[in-house]
């Protein structure tokens, strides 16, 4: 029994930080209306960012969000100013063009292979890492600190990113472009400036994803795909652009990862991962806090 | 038996309701109008004849058979064509390529889709223009097309949807001309309109819509000096006392 | 002399060429590659059914090249089926599958369908790699199965020479190219077409458009699957990483796009230009700079995608009836001096 509970927190933990490398994808959906197939690069491209912030400098891992952060804003701010806007520009029409996938698909396969030949495919991890391995004893069960960490920095940068968009003056010309693109250019915004400072956050966002990670996972160029594809799966479970969502559906994944092994062999879990993302597909593509579009 | 029959029809979106209750009969071979002012629900109408809402209530018969929330694809095959108040030509293809598509409704053969398609072409007027672009035309042309296109699935009642909007004058008179020859062929036509002097010259019966209800029916002559219509378009102080 | 008749000339050279290939080329090497190349461009070709002419985006075709290697291969090893009848019945069954991934996903948009194809083919590679017996079948999870080069033949579609396989994979793609070919002036293609480009107008004119993309996506998954069984018979080896793979689908996507999805030259076009590039920065590459060949791809997808949506089919064929034209005014001129 003390073990499922023990589960069910490190399920929740792991989730959370799941729901954290899905939250940049769900606001440049929500605002952009875009998936972005990058993602995933994007988070690889934060973890070895980070890998050598502190490699380099030697701080502390969580310090070094003061380096990720700006970088990864700018990254993503000008990726989209280069690569992608000239895709908007030529399809205005369109609500949801197809070719800014196919660019973002291709953006992920050049990122990930220029990653590879620039840093090779071998497996990094930090060097000193002052939360490897760490463990909180809570009673008989044991709380993976790196993990706690991680909980409180997405939740933490979850709240951050509403408060921005609730109040701010930036965040609200944000929002207002994600409902009605010529509306709110008739209104003096211009949709393509709050498009790549949409861009920058969510990339920022999955900088700070990165660095949660990172005290516990390896860093390697592929590293990016398994997050692209369950950064999807939660951003259909919670639905596109919601934040709250992208936590709910990040946390649901890691419960099923960690408290499944008990019933069943650790692939199936996987599978059946796959499987609810196909099932909410199906019946509730909305996802559950999902705004509905005209789908 | 009456080509379409609508009975106490009602649509709401949400709280809105954007027909109440609407009620007309339409005969075989009859160029039917409805008229109303914007918002008044006539593309509600059309569109839940044509299958794209299904009714909230009340129910639509199609030659005697409900065809209430039936697909637009099904309709097509039954004998419903439409066309679109914002024309949708295939802009990449040209003009008989889109007018096949039509044509293609009711066979499976290329050469005689592609003959059928120059059939309506030449009985519109229109072969001239037969592999132009459909993006590059005028939109006098683009709703030439657009009826061609409907013409081409051979259908029982045709439901034209604001399809003078944005012509000229002369255009306008060519396109009544159009229209005219259409019933030679035996289509009922069901008008959208706004120009009056066109639906004037055109209908044999009229129904004027307002917030979703019928507010008049009858002849052209009649419903143009009813008190109401006249108060709908153009508000209480036009209305001409003893009229 | 017209246009029309200078294209079925060009046609029967370049078939003619093609049949002779072999004959001159003697490198088993270079009939390696080529009979990849008629290999990618088969899979192009018949993944354009449903991104080029359906107008959606396939990115998990993978999965259907994976079950159609997979059902022959498993027949043919533990039953003795012979992988001809194994094709078929591997085509079959990604026919079922395909039908399956499309029906509810037609109706939604363009991503929503990537997704969902997405995560079909990464679901079936987990699943094939995770275990080892599906049933009665031996799937040997990620080690993957071996065809002994044995009992020879025809019937067995083994062969010792890569020339019948040249033959073979050559046939296959000239039949997939005058499918496409048909299909484009059929009824089908009309539908499609309307369907991908005005869905609403298209709907009111008797299109079931989702109907029509689910038939597209029918007849593409079987075709794929074929090359599946084609591949099996002709690397005697195939594993989850090589025929289920994500980065398969992908390839066969972006050639796909940057040849020019939805013209029938189009994908054969992409992968007669990119295949090369692949293959040489694999050569020549392969140990100093790997995966190279995929930033150039994923680089030239970009640049087509800003410049030449449509492919570079676009410029190669108005390039190609310039020069038809002042093919045909010099002719014509000499007839008239």
């Amino acid at each position: 029994m003390i073990y499922l509970l023990e589960d069910t927190i490190n399920g929740i933990l792991m989730g959370s930080i799941y729901g954290l490398t899905a939250l940049g994808l769900t606001v440049i959906f929500g605002v952009l209306k875009v998936i972005n197939f990058a993602h995933g690069s994007l988070l690889m491209v934060g973890m070895y960012v980070t890998y050598w912030t502190v490699a380099l400098s030697g701080v502390h891992p969580y310090l070094s969000l003061v380096v990720v952060v700006p970088v990864m804003f700018l990254f993503g701010y000008y990726l989209q100013d280069i690569v992608i806007k000239p895709i908007f520009k030529a399809e205005k029409e369109v609500r949801e063009p197809i070719t800014v996938i196919i660019v973002t698909t291709g953006v992920w396969y050049i990122l990930d292979n220029l990653t590879l030949l620039i840093f090779g495919p071998q497996y990094r991890n930090l060097p000193d890492n002052p939360l490897k391995g760490k463990m909180l004893a809570l009673g008989d069960m044991l709380i993976s600190v790196p993990k706690l960490w991680g909980f409180v920095t997405t939740l933490m940068t979850a709240a951050l990113l509403y408060w921005f968009l609730q109040t701010t003056r930036l965040g609200r010309a944000i929002r207002a472009t994600s409902l009605d693109r010529q509306a709110s250019s008739l209104m003096g915004i211009s949709p393509y400036k709050v498009y790549n400072v949409a861009f920058g956050i969510g990339t920022a966002t999955a900088g700070i994803a990165a660095v949660t990670l990172i005290p516990f996972y390896n860093v390697f160029p592929t590293v990016g795909v398994l997050f692209d594809i369950k950064g999807f799966i939660i951003v259909v479970l919670g639905g596109l652009g919601s934040i709250g969502g992208a936590l709910l559906g990040g946390i649901i994944i890691g419960l099923i990862e960690s408290v499944g092994p008990q019933f069943m062999a650790a692939t199936w879990t996987e599978a059946i991962v796959y499987g609810l993302f196909l099932i909410f597909l199906f019946v509730k593509p909305a996802g559950l806090f999902g705004v509905k579009y005209d789908w | 038996m009456n080509i379409l029959e609508i009975k106490e029809l009602s649509k709401d979106f949400g709280g809105l309701r954007a027909l109440n209750n609407l009620s007309l009969t339409i005969e075989q071979g009859q160029i039917f109008g409805l008229i109303g002012p914007n918002g008044a629900g006539k593309s509600t109408a059309f569109n839940c004849i044509a299958g794209v809402y299904a009714p909230s209530a009340g129910n639509i018969f199609f030659n005697g058979h409900r065809i209430n929330g039936e697909k637009p694809w099904n309709l097509c095959r039954k004998g419903i064509a439409r066309t679109f108040q914002i024309v949708k030509p295939f802009a990449t293809k040209s003009v008989l390529y889109n007018v096949m598509v039509g044509s293609f409704a009711k066979t499976g053969n290329r050469s005689l889709a592609e003959e059928k398609a120059m059939e309506v072409l030449e009985y519109l007027q229109f072969v001239k223009q037969k592999d132009m672009r459909a993006g590059n035309l005028t939109i006098a042309d683009r709703k030439r097309l657009e009826i061609a296109r409907a013409l081409a699935t051979e259908p029982k009642l045709l439901l034209l949807d604001e399809v003078m909007a944005g012509l000229r004058p002369s255009e306008v008179d060519d396109m009544v001309e159009i229209i005219k020859k259409l019933r030679n062929r035996g289509i009922t036509i069901f008008v959208i309109e706004h120009i009056m002097r066109a639906i004037m010259a055109l209908s044999d019966f009229v129904v004027v819509l307002h917030f979703g209800q019928k507010i008049a029916e009858g002849t052209p002559r009649q419903v143009a000096s009813d008190e109401k219509v006249i108060k709908a378009y153009l508000g209480d102080e036009y209305v001409v006392s003893g009229s | 002399m017209t246009h029309q008749t200078i294209n079925k000339t060009a046609c029967i050279l370049a078939a003619i060429i093609a049949l002779g290939l072999p004959l001159v080329i003697r490198s088993a090497t270079y009939l390696h590659i080529l009979v990849l190349l008629y290999f990618y461009a088969y899979l192009t070709t018949s993944w354009n059914l449903v991104g080029g002419f359906a107008g959606v985006l396939p990115l998990g075709h993978a999965a259907f090249v994976g079950i159609g290697a997979y059902a022959s291969t498993v027949l043919f090893l533990q039953y003795g089926i012979s992988p001809w009848i194994g094709m078929i019945v591997g085509g079959i069954l990604a026919t079922i599958v395909g039908i399956l991934i499309g029906l509810p996903t037609f109706k939604m948009r363009g991503a929503y369908f990537a997704l969902a194809t997405i995560a079909f083919a990464e679901g079936i590679r987990v699943m094939i790699e995770n275990i080892d017996r599906l049933g009665p079948f031996v799937l040997n999870g990620p080690r993957g199965l071996q065809i002994p080069p044995l009992n020879l033949g025809l019937g067995n579609f083994l062969f010792a020479g890569k020339e019948p396989y040249y033959y073979i994979i050559l046939f296959m793609l000239a039949a997939v190219l005058m499918l496409t070919y048909s299909i484009s002036r059929s009824k089908l293609g009309y539908y499609l077409n309307a369907g991908g480009e005005e869905p609403e107008a298209a709907m009111a004119l008797g299109v079931n458009v989702a109907r029509a993309k689910l038939i597209a996506m029918a007849i593409s998954s079987f075709l794929t699957a074929l090359a599946g069984t084609f591949y099996a018979q002709f690397t005697l080896y195939i594993h989850p990483k090589s025929v289920v793979s994500l980065d398969l689908s992908f390839e066969i996507a972006f050639i796909a796009l940057i040849g020019g999805r939805g013209s029938i030259a189009g994908p054969v076009l992409g992968a007669l230009l990119l295949r090369p590039v692949s293959d040489f920065s694999r050569i020549y590459f392969g140990d100093t700079l790997p995966g190279l060949h995929l930033v150039i791809f994923g680089v030239v997808l970009i640049l087509v995608m800003i410049y030449q949506p449509r492919g570079l089919q676009e410029p190669l064929t108005r390039l190609y009836d310039q020069l038809v034209d002042r093919l045909l005014r010099r002719k014509a001129g000499e007839v008239q001096a």
